[in-house]
């Protein structure tokens, strides 16, 4: 079991970042080997570059700077995503991140003649999302919720058929309490957690 | 009208910055006042800072001199027109991160007193989005074109309440002709002389 979480915030000392804390210690009672990436402390370029894009086509053309990222995304079969929400999507650190990590040969293929592309993460099981949100669950649903389409529909058809999405939110985090903001730490290690756990049904027919 | 065109994509023989020729041309003969944003070309800078995140509900959340400048001009634009090729269903880092860095609390929106979101840039009166696709268009709307809704949805929660909303798009970009290219960028002149 191989956790890869990708965190992004500016702050060391975010809520964002107690979340990444409390997910991986979720992931790693629950016995998974966990690699975390860090892409603020990581000085990433989010911007891709000229030649990034004129060798988009060519399959392993890869960056130096991109290589352990690609590595990493081959290596689990839990792919994580943790960052806050600006404009009803990822960080522009992250949408750079997507744009130049995932390149032909690493998370897709691109057949003969075809206009779209098949999966490269096909190692890929499960995809989580943890994310705040400043805005509210209704406010983010008018503007199109575009960062959870993101992740689960662009990123998702690049994985296995069969992947699974688990998204955690927590809205209105300006206005939360502090007990609010505790609680949903509790509930990302609990879930985190989880994971690792076989399936089991309650009565009332949820996963529990 | 005065308006602010804001185009995204790192080479600039590109068919992105063709069409932003076409756009700039068209706009200038109707008689608007263009302001072209290149921010591959100006080197705009796309992640937010540490900085820059913790100044961000102060009364200055604008740190950098280059985002200062945008914001300026933005805040006297009327229409806004953003051109860019759309990757992994959304805009490019480049353009997110410029949301993020000018369209900052004061320019983009400003909170009320309960630390609610309202409207900041309620001198806009018309958004035009341009972007190419490598997938076919039934595939886009099913990853459900994040740019376009990036822009027509959660930018324009921000302007005039009637805010006008247009989205060109060419689709399958690296299977079309060159015939069909400039059948595009005929569409995008026509589209823009009678903004």
């Amino acid at each position: 079991m191989n956790a890869y979480v990708v965190y992004c915030h500016p702050d060391p000392e975010s809520f964002t970042a107690a979340i990444r804390d409390r997910a991986v210690d979720g992931l790693r009672n629950a016995g998974y080997e966990v690699r975390v990436s860090d892409l603020y402390a990581d000085e990433f370029e989010p911007a891709m570059s000229r030649q990034e894009r004129l060798n988009h086509m060519t399959p392993h053309a890869r960056h130096p700077d991109v290589g352990r990222y690609c590595d990493n995304l081959r290596w689990c079969d839990t792919l994580v995503f943790v960052y806050p929400t600006w404009w009803s999507g990822q960080p522009a650190m992250l949408t750079g991140w997507f744009d130049r990590v995932l390149l032909r040969g690493v998370a897709w293929e691109l057949p003969e003649g075809a206009t779209t592309v098949t999966a490269g993460l096909t190692n890929v099981h499960r995809l989580v999302v943890i994310t705040a949100h400043g805005s509210s669950k209704f406010l983010n649903v008018v503007e199109g919720e575009t960062g959870r389409r993101v992740v689960g529909r662009a990123v998702r058809v690049l994985c296995h058929r069969f992947a699974r999405t688990t998204w955690l939110a927590l809205y209105n985090i300006d206005r939360s309490s502090a007990a609010e903001r505790q609680a949903f730490l509790d509930r990302v290690e609990r879930r985190m957690h989880g994971l690792g756990q076989p399936a089991r049904r309650t009565s009332s027919g949820r996963r529990s | 009208m005065r308006v602010v065109l804001v185009v995204a994509h790192p080479d600039p023989n590109s068919f992105s910055h063709a069409i932003a020729s076409t756009a700039t041309a068209a706009l200038t003969r109707a008689g608007h006042a263009v302001t072209v944003l290149d921010l591959y070309a100006e080197e705009f800078r796309a992640a937010m800072s540490l900085d820059e995140r913790l100044a961000y509900h102060s009364e200055r959340p604008i740190l950098d001199p280059m985002a200062e400048r945008h914001a300026g001009i933005v805040k006297h634009a009327e229409a806004l027109v953003f051109i860019y090729p759309t990757w992994w269903s959304t805009v490019p880092a480049i353009l997110k991160g410029w949301l993020e860095r000018v369209m900052v609390p004061g320019v983009g929106f400003v909170f009320d007193e309960k630390q609610h979101v309202r409207r900041g840039l309620t001198h806009v009166h018309r958004i035009v989005g341009i972007s190419t696709y490598g997938s076919r268009r039934i595939y886009v709307r099913a990853l459900h074109d994040n740019g376009r809704r990036t822009l027509l949805r959660a930018l324009r929660l921000n302007t005039a309440i009637f805010t006008r909303r247009s989205w060109l798009g060419l689709y399958q970009m690296d299977n079309r002709t060159v015939e069909q290219r400039a059948a595009f960028l005929r569409r995008v002149d026509r589209k823009l002389r009678s903004l």
